[in-house]
C-alpha cells in the first residue's frame, strides 16, 4: 500500500489509508475527516469524494452519512472565476 | 501513431476533418479540428496534463466530463481551464499545471 497507494481525494492528494487511519483513530465524523486531512477540501470542492469520504467513516466507524454535521454544499456548485462572478467574459 | 479510432465498425471512418495546429509547453501538436484539448494531446501520446501543485505528482484525464477538474490547463493565459470540455483551436497556447512552493508547509505539518 506504501508504494502503491490508493488516492481517494485527487484535489489534495489524500490516501485511502491516511483517511482509514485517521478515522479510526478518531471516530470522527465526515466534517472532521475532512478537516483532519483535507479530503474533499480541494479544486473540484469535494465533488468527487464525498461520497468515498462519508462511506469510509461509515466502514470505521458504524455511523451512516446524513448525521447531524454532514459535508456542506456550498455555494458555487463548480469553481468559478472571481471575474466571471463580477461579469467579465 | 494517432492513437485515433480511424475505422469504427458502427461510426464507420472517421473522414479527412481539418487539421489545425496548437501548442502545449512550447512543443507544437497537430489536432483535428473539433476535437478537445485532453483528446488531442492523448492523440499525441500527452498523458500528462499537469502535476499536483503540492506534491508534482502527474494528473491527466481523470473523468473527462468536465466534473472532477483533474485536467484543468491554462490556456492563453486563462487559468483553470478544463482540457475534457475545450475545444481547440488553431494556434492556442496551452500550458500545463506545474508544482508551487509551499514555503509554509513545514511546521504545521502533523507527523
Amino acid at each position: 500500500m506504501e508504494s502503491d497507494p490508493i488516492i481517494v481525494c485527487r484535489c489534495e492528494e489524500v490516501t485511502l489509508q491516511e483517511l482509514h487511519e485517521t478515522a479510526k483513530s478518531y471516530q470522527c465524523s465526515s466534517r472532521e475527516l475532512k478537516l483532519r486531512t483535507r479530503a474533499g477540501m480541494g479544486y473540484c470542492g469535494g465533488r468527487t469524494c464525498r461520497n468515498l469520504i462519508d462511506m469510509i467513516v461509515n466502514e470505521v466507524t458504524g455511523k451512516s452519512p446524513g448525521h447531524s454535521i454532514p459535508l456542506g454544499y456550498q455555494p458555487p456548485v463548480r469553481p468559478v472565476t472571481f471575474g466571471l462572478l463580477g461579469g467579465h467574459k | 501513431m494517432t492513437g485515433r479510432i480511424e475505422h469504427h465498425p458502427i461510426l464507420g471512418s472517421l473522414e479527412n476533418r481539418k487539421q489545425i495546429l496548437f501548442h502545449f509547453d512550447g512543443k507544437t501538436y497537430t489536432a483535428c479540428e473539433s476535437e478537445t484539448i485532453a483528446a488531442a494531446l492523448l492523440a499525441n501520446g500527452v498523458r500528462t496534463l499537469r502535476v499536483h501543485e503540492e506534491k508534482g505528482t502527474p494528473r491527466g484525464i481523470y473523468c473527462n466530463i468536465g466534473h472532477c477538474f483533474e485536467c484543468r490547463v491554462t490556456v492563453n493565459g486563462v487559468k483553470g481551464i478544463r482540457a475534457c470540455l475545450t475545444l481547440v483551436e488553431e494556434g492556442m497556447n496551452v500550458e500545463s499545471g506545474v508544482q508551487l512552493p509551499v514555503p509554509f508547509k513545514e511546521g504545521g505539518h502533523q507527523k
